[in-house]
C-alpha cells in the first residue's frame, strides 16, 4: 500500500545547469533552480532581520526569548514558498525564511518582538508563537508536536468542503519528533490521508541535547514507513536541493500521494535562544559538511556561477537592511500594551465570561 | 505498686483553672491522706490541693508559675492497692496535649468555652511576626452570632441588650437569623413608634453603662443641719449642690474611689470634675462642674443658675457634659426615697439622694426619740473600680460633711 | 415515549449532524455500527456517512486534530471514550484550544465530550469527574447536565457556541435518568436551576450529585426541614448571582461535588459565596466532595469514596443544627 521510502533524494538539476559549483560558463549561468535567486532573497531578508533582533536583544530592547534559525534559512525558505494561497503552513521556531516566503508582514515580527500593542497577538504571546490563523499562518504552541496534529485538522476541513489541490506543511526538529504528540499527529495524518508536508529538520541540538541522546533510530527517515509517510533525506545546506526535495514533497502532496516526509540535516549555527551560547558544541562538529552556512553557500554559489553581478548582490543586501531597519522603526514608535486597558477575556463569547467577583 | 493521680480539684463555682505557687512535696517523699502537697492560687484566693490518700509521691506533673486546668493531673502517688481501689472509678485520665487547630467537638460535649487562649505555636524558621492575635478555641455557643445575625442587627440598628428576649435555638441556644427573625416579626404585630432622639440616646448611654458590673450601698443621713445652713444663705443651694459639695470634697481627699478600670489598668484623674442633673425642656442633661472641689457653694449656687439658664436655651453642649468622675442625682425631688440609679457610662459613681421625711430618731443624749428630717442616700458604683469597703468610706464621708455643713 | 441521558445525548447529536453540516463526531469507537462505547452514536454513522469518524488511540492527535478543523470552519464533536483519558489531550485542550482566541483573537469552536463519573465497579482511570480541572484554566467552557432535558439542549447549545466547551456527561446517568418528551429549548447557558426550592438550607450540587442531592431532600423532608436545591447545570461559567440569592433566602450553605476535595468547583462556591456573601451565612459554609484518593474499584470502597444521598443528608443535618 505504500511507496517505499526514498532515502537520499536525487538532487534535480535542471537541464543545462552547472552540474558543481564549480563549472560555472562564462556570462549568466542558469541557476540551480527556477526559484533558487527568490528564494535567496528571502533567505537574506531573514538573516538581516534575525541579526538585527539579535543586536537588540543584547542591547535589553527585547523582553523575553530570541530564537533565531541561523542555518536553516534554505530548508525554511523551501517550506514557504511553493504554498499557494489556501494552502496551510504551521511554522515553529526557525522558520523566518518561511514566514516571510508564505507572506508575513516583517512588521509582524518586529511588532511581536518589540512589544507593539498591534502586533499580531497584541502582547498576549510572544516571539515565534505568533500567527494568523485566518491567513493560515497557524500559531504554534510551546508543546513541540503538537502543530501536527492541528495542521492536519485545517486539511480534514478543506476536504470536508470540498476544496481540492490543497496542502499543509508543517515543521518540526529531530527534539520534537520525539514527543508523543508528534508521534500521534503524524499516524492520524496517514491514517487521515490528508496532503500533509512534514519538514523535519535535524539540526544536531535539541537545544544542548546531540543527537546520540535523542533517537536511538540509523536515520531518522526510516520513520516515515512506520508512519505510512513517503520519506525523503535532504542536505539543508544546499539551498537548490532544499528547493528540489521541498518542493516535490509539495508538489506530490498535492497531486493526492500519502503524506511527505522530509528530514533536511544542517547544524544549529546558534544557541537554542540568544540567552544561550551553545558552548557545550564541541569544535569538531563545526566542521563537519553539515555545519555549511547555507546562506554562505547559496550566496559563494551566486557569485561563482554569476546568477548576479555584484552590484545588485550588495543592492539586495542594503535592501534587505532597509526593509528590516523599516520595520523596526515602525514597531519602536508604537504603543505598548496596558493592563488596565486590556479586557481581559479569554472567551470570545462575552455573555459566557465567568465572573469570579473579586477583581471586578 | 498502683498510681493514684492527684487532681486539680473543682476550687469553686465559675474557675476553670489555677495556678501553681508552691510545691510542698518531691517525689519520694511519704504522704497521709489529706494532706496539703500543692498551693494554687485562682482570682480569689490561694488555696490548697490535697492527697486523695496516703503513700509516697511518684511524680510531679507540674510547674510552678504554671496554670493548669480544673481536672488536670498534677501528679501521682504510689499507694497501697486497697487505696488505689477507692479511686479507679473516679480516676480522670489526663486531658491530652493536643496541638492546636483540634477539631471542633462534637456538640455535647460543648458546656462551657475554655477559659485561656489558645496560640497557633510558631513553626520552627518563622521568624518574627509582627501580630500575636489570639485564636478562640471555641466558635460556637450561646454567644456565637453569626455574619448574617450581625449584618441584620447593623441594619436595624440592634444591639445584644435587644436580644435578650429572644431564646435561641441554634447550637448552644445561640440566636440564629431565623430566631431572629421571628423575633422582629412578632413585635411588629404589638403597637410601637419610633424612639425619640433624647429616648435612644438615654437607651444607649444605660446599655453601655450597664456593660460594667455596677452596685450600690445606701445609707441615711440627717437633712437637718443642711436645711439649717440653708436657710441663712442668698441665694438658696438646693440639696443636691449640698451633695456635690460634699462629694467633691470627698473626692479629693481620696480620688481613687473614682478611678476608672480600663483593660487591665487603673486610671485616675486629678481633676475632680462632677456633674450635676439640670432639667432641660426636652430631658435630664448633665453638665460636669470641673475642679469642683474648688467652688464653694456658693459658687455652685451661681453655677447652678447659669447651667438652668443653659439648659434652656439648649445651649448645653456634649462637651460640657463629658469626662466627668461622678454625678449627683437628687431623685428626691421626685418623691423617691432611695434607689440604685446606673452611672453614667463614662463615670463610675452616682450619688443618689433621696427625699427627706419626718422621723423619729433615737437620741442617746435625751434618752428619747426626737424628730430628724431623714433621708436615703445611696452611691452607685463600677465595682471594678472600687469595692464595697472603699464605696462606704466614701459614702460614709460624704454624709458626714453633709451633716456638718460649716466644713462644706 | 421515554428517553434516557444516553438517548438524549445521541438526540442531540443526530440533530446537529442534521442541521448543521459543519458538524463531525471524532473519537475511538464511534463510528461504523458500533456507534461508540457507551453507543452515544449508534446508527449515526449509517446515517450520516463520513461524519462519524474512528480514529486510533491518540487523544493528543484526536483533540489537536478538531482544534485545526475548528479553525477551518467545521464544528468538530470529540468523544472522549472516558474522561479519565482526557488527560492525554489536556496539552491540546487546556494549552491550544484554551489559549488560541486570547493569543490569536480566532474561536476555537470544539465540543469535547468527557464521559464522566463513577459507577459500580468502574475504578480509578475509568470514574472520575474532571470539570474542576478544566474549569482551572481560562478560555474553556465546562458544561455538567444532571437531567435528561439538560443534556440533550446543553450538547446543542455547546457546539452553537464559538469558544471550546469541554461536556461532562454522568455515566452513571446515562440509563438511571429518563424523561418523557425532549424539550425545544432550555435554560439559558451558564444559568443555574433551582431544581428544588426551600427555605431552610441550600444545596448547591451539580451532575449526578444533583440527583443525590435531591433524594437527600426527599429524606429530610420528613423530618420537616425544608431543603433547596441548585443544579449548577454549568461548573463554568458558574452562575454565582443564583447561588447567592438562595443563600440569601436560606443563610446555610452546603456544596456537594463528586471530584476530589482540594480546590474544584465546592471550593470555588464556598470562595464566592463567603467573599461576595458573608453577611448572607448564618453558619459556617460547608462541603462534600469525594475522597482524597484514587476512586477504588470495590462496589463497597467506591460507595464509601463519594457522597450519596446518605451522607448528604448527614451533612445537611448537623450544618442545620448549628
Amino acid at each position: 500500500m505504500l511507496q517505499t521510502v526514498q532515502r537520499t533524494a536525487k538532487v534535480k538539476r535542471k537541464k543545462g545547469a552547472p552540474a558543481s559549483v564549480g563549472e560555472a560558463a562564462a556570462g549568466k549561468a542558469t541557476p540551480p533552480h527556477e526559484r533558487f535567486l527568490e528564494a535567496f532573497r528571502w533567505m537574506l531578508l531573514a538573516r538581516t532581520l534575525e541579526e538585527k533582533l539579535v543586536s537588540l536583544y543584547r542591547g535589553g530592547q527585547i523582553t523575553g526569548g530570541v530564537y533565531i534559525g541561523k542555518g536553516q534559512e534554505a530548508v525554511s525558505v523551501a517550506c514557504g514558498l511553493f504554498l499557494e494561497k489556501g494552502d496551510i503552513f504551521a511554522p515553529l521556531i526557525r522558520d523566518q525564511a518561511g514566514r516571510s516566503a508564505f507572506g508575513e508582514p516583517l512588521v509582524d515580527v518586529t511588532r511581536t518582538y518589540l512589544g507593539s500593542r498591534l502586533g499580531p497577538m497584541r502582547g498576549r504571546d510572544g516571539n515565534i508563537h505568533r500567527g494568523h490563523p485566518r491567513d493560515n499562518e497557524l500559531a504554534m504552541i510551546s508543546h513541540l508536536g503538537a502543530m501536527v496534529s492541528v495542521t492536519v485538522g485545517t486539511l480534514m476541513a478543506k476536504r470536508f468542503r470540498g476544496e481540492k489541490k490543497f496542502v499543509g506543511l508543517t515543521c518540526i526538529g529531530e527534539g520534537g519528533m520525539q514527543t508523543g504528540a508528534f508521534h500521534e499527529g503524524m499516524n492520524i495524518a496517514a491514517v487521515e490521508q490528508v496532503p500533509l508536508v512534514v519538514v523535519a529538520t535535524n539540526n544536531h541540538y535539541a537545544y544542548s541535547t546531540p543527537n546520540d541522546r535523542e533517537f536511538a533510530s540509523d536515520d531518522l527517515v526510516e520513520r516515515a514507513i512506520g508512519y505510512g509517510f513517503e520519506g525523503y533525506s535532504l542536505d539543508g545546506t544546499d539551498l537548490a536541493a532544499c528547493l528540489d526535495v521541498i518542493g516535490g514533497a509539495v508538489k506530490r502532496a498535492r497531486a493526492g500521494r500519502p503524506p511527505q516526509m522530509v528530514v533536511a540535516s544542517v547544524l544549529r549555527l546558534s544557541g537554542h535562544g540568544e540567552h544561550d551560547d551553545a558552548s557545550y558544541v564541541p569544535e569538531e562538529m563545526k566542521r563537519q559538511p553539515f555545519a555549511r552556512d547555507c546562506l554562505k553557500v547559496a550566496g559563494q554559489m551566486i557569485i561563482e556561477s554569476n546568477l548576479l553581478d555584484p552590484d545588485t548582490l550588495a543592492e539586495w543586501r542594503k535592501n534587505a537592511v532597509a526593509q528590516v531597519d523599516d520595520a523596526i522603526a515602525t514597531a519602536q514608535k508604537e504603543a505598548v500594551p496596558e493592563g488596565d486597558k486590556e479586557d481581559w477575556c479569554a472567551l470570545s463569547t462575552r455573555h459566557l465570561v465567568d465572573h469570579v467577583g473579586e477583581d471586578e | 505498686m498502683p498510681q493514684v493521680p492527684i487532681i486539680m480539684p473543682q476550687l469553686g463555682e465559675s474557675i476553670a483553672e489555677a495556678t501553681i505557687v508552691d510545691i510542698k512535696v518531691k517525689p519520694g517523699d511519704e504522704v497521709v491522706d489529706d494532706q496539703e502537697i500543692i498551693d494554687v492560687e485562682t482570682n480569689k484566693a490561694v488555696m490548697g490541693v490535697t492527697t486523695p490518700c496516703k503513700g509516697k509521691i511518684d511524680k510531679i506533673a507540674v510547674q510552678l508559675k504554671e496554670t493548669y486546668p480544673v481536672g488536670a493531673v498534677l501528679g501521682y502517688i504510689e499507694a497501697s492497692e486497697h487505696d488505689a481501689a477507692r479511686f479507679t472509678k473516679h480516676a480522670v485520665p489526663p486531658l491530652p496535649q493536643k496541638e492546636v487547630a483540634e477539631e471542633i467537638p462534637a456538640r455535647a460535649d460543648q458546656e462551657v468555652a475554655p477559659v485561656r487562649e489558645k496560640k497557633i505555636a510558631a513553626r520552627d524558621g518563622d521568624g518574627d511576626r509582627a501580630g500575636d492575635l489570639p485564636v478562640p478555641a471555641i466558635t460556637k455557643g450561646a454567644t456565637f452570632m453569626s455574619p448574617r445575625v450581625r449584618a441584620r442587627m447593623a441594619e436595624l440598628q440592634l444591639t445584644t441588650a435587644d436580644l435578650a428576649g429572644i431564646m435561641g435555638t441554634g447550637a448552644g441556644n445561640r440566636v440564629t437569623i431565623k430566631d431572629l427573625e421571628s423575633f422582629l416579626h412578632k413585635i411588629e404585630n404589638q403597637t410601637a413608634h419610633e424612639a425619640s432622639k433624647i429616648r435612644a440616646g438615654v437607651a444607649d448611654a444605660m446599655r453601655r453603662s450597664w456593660t460594667r458590673p455596677l452596685s450600690t450601698i445606701g445609707s441615711s443621713v440627717n437633712l437637718d443641719p443642711a436645711l439649717q445652713d440653708r436657710r441663712s444663705r442668698d441665694p438658696k443651694p438646693g440639696l443636691g449642690l449640698y451633695a456635690l459639695r460634699a462629694l467633691a470634697l470627698a473626692l479629693a481627699e481620696n480620688p481613687a474611689a473614682a478611678a476608672k478600670f480600663i483593660g487591665n489598668r487603673v486610671v485616675q484623674s486629678n481633676s475632680i470634675d462632677v456633674g450635676i442633673a439640670v432639667e432641660a425642656e426636652d430631658g435630664i442633661m448633665v453638665p460636669v462642674i470641673r475642679g469642683a472641689e474648688k467652688a464653694s457653694l456658693a459658687d455652685l449656687t451661681t453655677k447652678y443658675k447659669e447651667l438652668i439658664e443653659l439648659a434652656r436655651q439648649r445651649r448645653i453642649s456634649p462637651d460640657m457634659q463629658a469626662g466627668g468622675l461622678a454625678t449627683v442625682s437628687n431623685f428626691g425631688i421626685f418623691g423617691m426615697e432611695w434607689g440604685t440609679p446606673i452611672p453614667l457610662p463614662d463615670q463610675t459613681l452616682l450619688l443618689g439622694l433621696g427625699a427627706g421625711k419626718k422621723v423619729p430618731s433615737w437620741d442617746e443624749t435625751k434618752n428619747e426619740f426626737v424628730p430628724k428630717t431623714e433621708a436615703q442616700i445611696t452611691l452607685s458604683f463600677d465595682h471594678r473600680s472600687v469595692d464595697g469597703g472603699g464605696a462606704s468610706r466614701l459614702l460614709k464621708r460624704v454624709i458626714e460633711l453633709l451633716e456638718n455643713p460649716k466644713q462644706l | 415515549m421515554s428517553l434516557t441521558y444516553l438517548e438524549a445525548i445521541r438526540e442531540a447529536q443526530a440533530k446537529l449532524l442534521r442541521d448543521d453540516y459543519r458538524v463531525f463526531i471524532y473519537g475511538q469507537d464511534v463510528g461504523g455500527t458500533f456507534g461508540g462505547a457507551f453507543k452515544a452514536t449508534k446508527g449515526l454513522a449509517t446515517e450520516f456517512p463520513g461524519r462519524v469518524l474512528n480514529t486510533p488511540i491518540s487523544e493528543d492527535a484526536i483533540v489537536g486534530t478538531a482544534i485545526g478543523a475548528a479553525m477551518q470552519g467545521m464544528r468538530p464533536i470529540v468523544e472522549m471514550q472516558f474522561a479519565d483519558f482526557s488527560s492525554i489531550a489536556l496539552n491540546q485542550i487546556l494549552n491550544n484550544a484554551g489559549t488560541h482566541y486570547w493569543r490569536t483573537g480566532v474561536p476555537v469552536p470544539i465540543t469535547v465530550r468527557l464521559p464522566s463519573g463513577g459507577t459500580k465497579g468502574s475504578g480509578p482511570f475509568h470514574s472520575q469527574s474532571m470539570e474542576s480541572l478544566y474549569a482551572h484554566y481560562p478560555g474553556l467552557i465546562v458544561m455538567t447536565p444532571a437531567t435528561v432535558e439538560d443534556a440533550y439542549t446543553m450538547l446543542i447549545e455547546a457546539v452553537a457556541i464559538d469558544d471550546p466547551v469541554v461536556y461532562c456527561e454522568h455515566k452513571y446517568l446515562y440509563y438511571h435518568l429518563k424523561a418523557d418528551k425532549l424539550p425545544d429549548k432550555g435554560l439559558p447557558t451558564g444559568r443555574a436551576r433551582i431544581a428544588r426550592e426551600g427555605r431552610d438550607l441550600t444545596i448547591v450540587s451539580y451532575s449526578a450529585m444533583t440527583q443525590e442531592s435531591l433524594a437527600a431532600a426527599e429524606e429530610l423532608a420528613r423530618e420537616g426541614l425544608d431543603v433547596e436545591v441548585v443544579d449548577l447545570r454549568t461548573v463554568k461559567p458558574l452562575d454565582t448571582d443564583t447561588v447567592l440569592a438562595s443563600v440569601a433566602r436560606t443563610g446555610r450553605l452546603l456544596c456537594v461535588g463528586e471530584s476530589f476535595p482540594w480546590g474544584g468547583t465546592t471550593a470555588e462556591v464556598i470562595a464566592r459565596v463567603t467573599s461576595q456573601g458573608f453577611y448572607l451565612l448564618d453558619a459556617a459554609p460547608q462541603r462534600l466532595n469525594a475522597k482524597d484518593t484514587p476512586i477504588p474499584y470495590h462496589p463497597n470502597l467506591w460507595s464509601a469514596h463519594r457522597p450519596n444521598a446518605k451522607n448528604i443528608v448527614a451533612k445537611a443535618r448537623a450544618l442545620l443544627r448549628e
